[in-house]
């Protein structure tokens, strides 16, 4: 049931998981087997459909970095810049002004376009800390960098200008493109009266479909960790979705989830041995990095999941591939069990996938985690939300978000609106049903971490519902009700 | 049959002290999980109706879950006695059976996983044969499918290189080939780092394409000769290398070959910008503008290139030469020589005789020389020199000299180094590892 709409809504049709598995017809299982003239046992099919992955733009085909960033602004502004003129037309009227900076007049009320830079005095600067004369030691990793001396500046193609007025300076982030108007005060800062974002981008209309189907989104499976009760969670997660769990009814429930899509951080944070490269290595040499244990669980996991339904896999923050976005599907020669299987699908993070044709568009949760250190948001479900007010996945990047710099495009910048936007390693699990200037419908999901919440959701992309699926094993203990 | 399983389960649980999941049993005797099931709750049942057995069984309860306002789907595993309490509190319960069945009270879920994932792990292959959803398109792709699926994206992926030769020739491997240049002069670097990252770009694309595996050998120690290639100049046939060239250019597959041939003439123009009176592949090789001494230099350059390129198993002193090399670059970068250009390869005419093995070694040495003002002055260097097993004559290099030094050539005839020459000519070359001992020896 979608939870923002739950108390409210009496829509005939939110039709839940369980309900749906609740129909069951047949004996229960707590009973005699029956005889053995009868068959083994139902076997229900998995529904196929069509699936096709859109995610080309984010595969880097030669790498080259000896490229500036700057042409990842230059081309995001560019393609930016159309759309954002045309809202502003929208906005205030299609006889305001729309000026480049250079031609600004003081006092003059118009409207300017450009990239939101923040100066932030906490932000960790690499130039600051090995500069001699400032002495200074690097500072602490922190939670938040935002500060009461931040100053925001809209840049375009040739200048910049302070912005001051009505705009929350700290719910911005640097990379933003926007749309200001106001007018340009005697001591050359420019004061805000009104702003607007590039909005939804347009989106293809869902297909009608009859009957239920589901995709089930997990992520932050944390293999390889070293306290490892959530094992047991993550195996009936994997039996009831392939069917071996429970009783008739909800097996062929679980019949109609068609996909399950994992969104990043499948090995735990510590496999990341940070040691090996500062130990002497005599002392490393016979020890084996953490995550080849781990890859090998995730490889037999994903064995017993491809042999029974399409599997998307995206690597995370901790998985091994590429440290930048976007991040590069992880190798099939890792997955020796699992790759013979066609329904392995190694996606890479950020990933678009038609299925069915919904359209669903995620990532495993380092924009929105970026976001949250360099603002004031805190709720994942906002900043996803922002992002796609914005029309950008990844408004940090290259700022503070590690990213490949691009020559001629940002593929970051939202096209066409998807159906399910989602991000993966959440704290708690929210959903949110967006609707967009046009009529767009956007289902936002934040995946909460499983190896910490037990949690994955199954979302109904028929109707764009999503409900949360828990596994527990027994006994559940207070720390994890609790939360 | 019908009731053989409860012995087997018996047997399971009682004698073996095993935890019999649904899960395991299903595999273990080849059944529908949902029937193994059952047989655990008709064991049970049956046990308990028989004689108060010390079993205790854990229950899987899945429904609907209310949780601060949100509902979902909540699966469990509950030890019997939470069973009833479980269910109470769920709002619509889907599903209950037994999970499992063991003799031994069970404290937390650890055992219940590790059963699991040894029957799973035992029968990986068919880990799905009796759930109850089939799918039809997980089916193991056959070995031909996989070499098509990986052929297909094996074939894009050498494409973009190909198409993009302009951005990778600048920007790609321009980190590896410049590091090693380095410690030569600035001169060679430039004008030669664009031909090697042609090269490494070639090996590059050769390793992707599956097909010339003998390509790979062959080429790694051109790989590794390049850096090398643009100070220690000799005179080896050229021949032999240009042959080699061709040959492949010849094997290669076609990108790889389009590459390489696309790199040659790359190789060619940037040539003659050069130094004309040379022949096309010292050209392409040697791209300095050296005043002093460049002919001959270079000749050798290449000629000591080519024979590496032609010796490419790896010998046990080869390891030796190579770890020299980088070090030399760095004592070299420590001294720019401004006024007279220490070549910092070494030659001599003798190498004409294209030795066969040829190696190079690093050695301490005092240099005994008159300097400008006619003082007498010493210094202790590391010069490499190149000896072989079976001459006796030894080329050394200058390196590292506060002072401008002259390039030893034992071969030129200039005053200064005559004095030098005896000193090096003294180095009885061995041509074996213990050359560097007779070198402790003769700083008396």
């Amino acid at each position: 049931m979608v939870t923002a709409e739950a108390p409210r809504s009496t829509l005939p049709r939110t039709v839940m998981f369980s309900a749906l598995s609740a129909q069951k017809e047949g004996s229960s299982l707590l009973s005699r087997p029956a005889s053995e003239d009868q068959d083994q046992g139902p076997v229900f099919e998995r529904l196929s459909l069509a699936y096709s992955p859109c995610s080309e733009r984010y595969k880097v085909g030669e790498r080259s970095f000896s490229r500036q960033y700057a042409h990842i602004y230059a081309a995001r502004l560019m393609q930016m810049r159309p759309l954002l003129s045309e809202r502003a037309q929208q906005k205030w009227g299609s006889a305001v002004l729309i000026k480049r900076l250079c031609d600004l007049q003081t006092a003059e009320q118009c409207c300017i376009v450009g990239t939101l830079f923040k100066r932030m005095e906490l932000q960790p600067s690499i130039l600051r800390e090995i500069s001699d004369e400032h002495n200074l030691l690097p500072q602490p990793a922190r939670a938040k960098y935002i500060s009461e001396t931040d100053e925001l500046i809209l840049e375009d193609e040739l200048q910049r200008i302070k912005l001051e007025g009505k705009i929350d300076r700290d719910k911005c982030v640097t990379g933003s493109v926007i749309a200001i108007y106001g007018a340009e005060r005697n001591d050359g800062k420019f004061t805000v009266e009104d702003f607007c974002m590039a909005d939804l981008p347009p989106q293809t209309p869902r297909p009608v479909l009859s009957s239920d189907r589901f995709v089930l989104l997990a992520s932050g499976l944390g293999l390889g960790s070293s306290h490892a009760d959530s094992m047991l969670g993550l195996q009936l997660l994997i039996d009831m979705v392939t069917g071996q769990l429970g009783d008739q009814g909800e097996q062929s429930g679980a019949a109609n989830i068609s996909r399950v899509l994992l969104a990043g951080n499948l090995l735990s944070q510590s496999t990341q041995d940070k040691d090996a490269s500062t130990k002497p290595k005599y002392l490393t040499k016979k020890t084996q990095a953490g995550s080849v244990e781990a890859i090998r669980l995730l490889d037999e996991l994903l064995l017993q999941l491809v042999a029974s339904l399409p599997v998307d896999v995206m690597p995370g923050q901790y998985d091994p591939t590429n440290y930048t976005l976007p991040q590069q599907p992880l190798h099939r020669c890792m997955f020796p069990l699992s790759s013979v299987y066609p329904t392995l699908q190694l996606a890479s993070n950020p990933h678009i996938a038609n299925i069915d044709g919904v359209r669903f568009l995620g990532t495993s949760g380092q924009n929105v985690l970026d976001i949250q250190k360099y603002s004031s948001m805190d709720s994942h479900l906002e900043i996803l939300e922002e992002t796609l007010r914005l029309r950008h996945l990844a408004p940090t990047a290259p700022d503070t978000l590690g990213c490949f710099p691009f020559y001629q495009k940002d593929p970051f910048i939202l096209e066409e609106c998807p159906h399910v936007y989602f991000s993966g390693n959440a704290t708690t699990f929210e959903s949110k049903l967006v609707k967009g200037p046009d009529g767009q419908e956007v289902l936002l999901v934040t995946i909460p971490e499983f190896s910490s919440t037990q949690t994955a959701c199954l979302v109904n992309y028929v109707l764009l519902n999503v409900s949360r699926s828990a596994s527990r094993p027994s006994p559940p203990t207070t720390t994890r009700k609790a939360r | 049959m019908d009731e053989l399983y409860l012995d087997n389960i018996d047997e399971f649980v009682n004698d073996h002290d095993k935890i019999v999941t649904y899960k395991w049993l299903s595999l273990t005797l080849g059944v529908h999980v949902n029937t193994a099931k059952q047989m655990l709750y008709h064991y049970l049942d049956h046990k308990r109706k028989e004689s108060s057995a010390q079993l205790h069984a854990t229950y899987l309860v899945s429904g609907k879950f209310e949780d601060n306002g949100q509902t979902g789907h909540k699966v469990s595993v509950v030890k019997e006695d939470q069973l009833e309490d479980f269910k109470s509190k769920m709002s619509l319960v889907v599903s209950v059976h037994v999970y499992s069945v063991q003799k031994a009270l069970l404290k937390d879920s650890g055992p219940l996983y590790s059963v699991d994932y040894d029957a799973v792990k035992d029968n990986l292959k068919n880990c799905t044969k009796f759930s109850a959803i089939r799918c039809a398109s997980a089916v193991p792709m056959s070995s031909l499918e996989l070499q098509q699926a990986r052929q297909i994206h094996q074939v894009p992926a050498p494409e973009p290189e190909h198409k993009k030769p302009a951005m990778n020739g600048e920007a790609n491997a321009s980190k590896p080939s410049t590091k090693p240049q380095k410690g030569i002069m600035g001169m060679f670097a430039s004008k030669a780092a664009p031909k090697n990252q042609d090269n490494v770009k070639d090996i590059k694309t050769e390793q992707k394409e599956d097909t010339p595996v003998a390509e790979a050998p062959k080429s790694k120690p051109a790989a590794k000769a390049n850096p090398m290639m643009n100070f220690f100049g000799t005179q080896t046939a050229k021949k032999p290398d240009k042959t080699e060239k061709k040959e492949e250019a010849a094997q290669s597959s076609s990108s790889a070959e389009v590459q390489r041939q696309s790199s040659q003439p790359e190789e060619k123009r940037e040539a003659p910008a050069v130094q004309p009176p040379k022949d096309t592949k010292k050209e392409a090789r040697s791209k300095s503008k050296r005043v002093v001494d460049s002919d001959s230099e270079e000749e050798k350059m290449e000629k000591k290139k080519r024979r590496r390129i032609k010796k490419p198993e790896p010998d046990s002193s080869d390891e030796d030469v190579i770890p020299d090399s980088p070090q030399q670059m760095k004592t070299r970068e420590l001294s720019p020589s401004p006024e007279k250009e220490v070549e910092p390869v070494s030659h001599s005419p003798s190498q004409g005789n294209s030795q066969k093995t040829r190696k190079r070694r690093r050695v301490l040495k005092a240099r005994t020389f008159v300097d400008d003002e006619g003082c007498i002055v010493t210094e202790k260097c590391y010069e490499s020199e190149s000896y072989s097993e079976t001459e006796d004559d030894v080329q050394a290099t200058k390196q590292a000299s506060k002072d401008p030094v002259p390039a030893k050539r034992p071969a030129s005839h200039k005053p200064d180094e005559k004095k030098s020459q005896k000193k090096t000519s003294a180095n009885a070359n061995k041509g074996s590892k213990q050359a560097s001992i007779m070198g402790f020896f003769q700083k008396k």
